[in-house]
């Protein structure tokens, strides 16, 4: 793996990195739901 | 009238004794033993270390929190336990001593820094500088910023960061202190000034301790060793893995690695993370018999409700050795949350050297992991108070964490990198895909969301532990 001028651009991004935002909380959500959490 | 007495409040404590005040406070008696008044935000230090933070803004005071859950609060430190007579001996933090009556006992004291385990290590008598206390954190800040201030004079600096001891754990924070450092630098205009390097106990890049983690990633399978080996090479971090730090001088740091070869670096500024064992906690019966090797492992851990004594390779096929309700089985009335629990064995591979010497991360526990398990065992004493059983359990193998790695913290520019990983201790029964994991949940990624996750999730999780509004909709 590489980190390429590409792959800077999406990670500071502030349009897709809201996205990602978004999406990193669900699967925090998701993550804590599979947990057995008794 | 039943009482519960807590040691500690860390993440574990703190997060467990919200949890018994709001159910037990106003009729039963919970006190929580603490030598310091404040909490404090641990993963924050990362921020203080480099002087983008306020060490300030990373604590709380907690009598407050507890003045609202009819929790009671003793300022002091916590000596002995007479096991018989169920009482915390205290000394309290004004002078003189005091003892706490309990029914259920929760140790959840973090560990014990054990800089005395590498000659000439941390900042109070040794050569190198820690992040593992609000104090040491703030001395790193002033140490560091004497480089900085000699790096714009036009010197080149060498800083060294990682762990200092072989069986040390906690290589994450490590990891997040030497990215953040490498962006505070960029930002000072001195980076070319400074030479990075990555000194760790770990058996692979990434690996922090938990065996590495892999995800799916555009078709293929990616190695957190891969992930982070293309970070540092765009970050110019240079690296040493499988190497255990024997001791420091002034300006250089004695190792041996995997192999048994010995050396050493050279350094202007070290920070490395000790090791870690329980804290100074004696145990004694009625007639004043120390009962400690009853109650805690050889490294002064707690003893709890895991197979302990198994080969690494049984253990790793075993994850019903991994603690459940993190009870001691001699004395079912006190529980351990957090570090201070023992661990059944190491989550990474442990290697020993030809010159036999151990070099072995030990299991982290975050902050996550610390809150699960100070919730387990608070609800399970709620349980017992209330109904005489318990009902809830939750294994390392069983659990899920996310661990959002700061590297750099600006919410504009900064990043983070995001790792979820499920469950914490490989299971390679229940997942027979080579790495134990499902690799549904378990995820990771670098970018601008994670800075703004770190710092939402440190605005969150204060909003948790200072009992406001909704704590217990936020998830440990």
């Amino acid at each position: 793996m590489q980190i390429t001028d590409r792959d800077r651009f999406w990670m500071n991004n502030k349009v897709f990195q809201f996205f990602r935002f978004v999406v990193l909380n669900l699967k925090i959500l998701k993550g804590v739901d599979a947990s057995k959490r008794a | 009238m039943a009482k519960v007495a807590i040691i500690g409040a860390g993440f574990a404590g703190q997060t467990a004794a919200l949890y018994l005040g709001d159910a037990l406070g106003a009729e039963h008696e919970i006190t929580v033993i603490n030598r310091l008044k404040d909490f404090s935000y641990v993963p924050s230090w990362v921020w203080v270390g480099i002087g983008r933070m306020p060490v300030e803004k990373t604590t709380f005071p907690l009598e407050p929190v507890y003045r609202k859950f009819g929790v009671r609060f003793v300022h002091g430190r916590a000596t002995q336990v007479r096991v018989d007579e169920r009482a915390v001996v205290v000394e309290r933090d004004g002078g003189g001593t005091t003892t706490v009556a309990y029914d259920h006992l929760i140790i959840a004291t973090g560990p014990r820094l054990d800089f005395e385990g590498t000659v000439g290590l941390g900042p109070e008598g040794g050569f190198s500088q820690s992040i593992c206390t609000g104090p040491h954190a703030v001395r790193t800040r002033d140490s560091y910023l004497e480089q900085v201030a000699r790096m714009e004079k036009g010197e080149r600096r060498r800083f060294v960061i990682g762990t200092g001891h072989p069986g040390a754990t906690c290589q994450g924070a490590a990891f997040e202190y030497i990215t953040n450092v490498h962006k505070d630098l960029v930002r000072r205009g001195v980076r070319d000034k400074a030479d990075l390097l990555w000194l760790s106990n770990e058996q692979a890049l990434g690996d922090f301790g938990v065996r590495g983690v892999s995800v799916r990633r555009k078709g293929s399978v990616l190695s957190s060793e891969e992930f982070i080996a293309a970070v540092f090479k765009d970050y110019g971090i240079a690296s040493r893995v499988k190497t255990g730090v024997l001791g420091l001088t002034e300006d250089t740091i004695a190792w041996e690695d995997f192999e048994g070869r010995r050396g050493e670096t050279g350094f202007d500024f070290s920070m490395l993370i000790p090791r870690f064992l329980g804290q100074p906690l004696a145990f004694v019966d009625k007639d004043g018999g120390d009962v400690s090797a009853d109650i805690l492992a050889p490294n002064g851990l707690v003893k709890v409700d895991a197979k302990y004594g198994l080969p690494y390779d049984e253990l790793s096929r075993q994850p019903d050795a991994w603690p459940s309700v993190y009870q001691n089985p001699a004395h079912p009335e006190i529980f351990a949350a957090g570090i201070a629990f023992a661990p059944p064995g190491p989550i990474s591979v442990p290697h020993t050297t030809p010159n036999g010497t151990a070099i072995a991360a030990a299991p982290p526990r975050t902050g996550m992991v610390s809150g699960i398990i100070g919730r387990v065992v608070a609800l399970n004493i709620i349980d017992l108070i209330k109904m005489g059983t318990m009902t809830h359990g939750e294994r390392m193998t069983e659990m899920y964490a996310a661990c959002i790695a700061s590297m750099g913290d600006s919410l504009w520019d900064g990043s983070a990198a995001v790792i979820m990983i499920y469950p914490v201790v490989p299971d390679i029964l229940k997942y027979p895909n080579g790495q134990g994991r499902d690799l549904f949940v378990t995820h990771m990624e670098m970018g601008l969301a994670g800075a703004w996750m770190k710092r939402m999730i440190q605005t969150t999780f204060m909003h948790k532990l200072r009992g406001r509004p909704g704590w217990q909709f936020i998830p440990e």
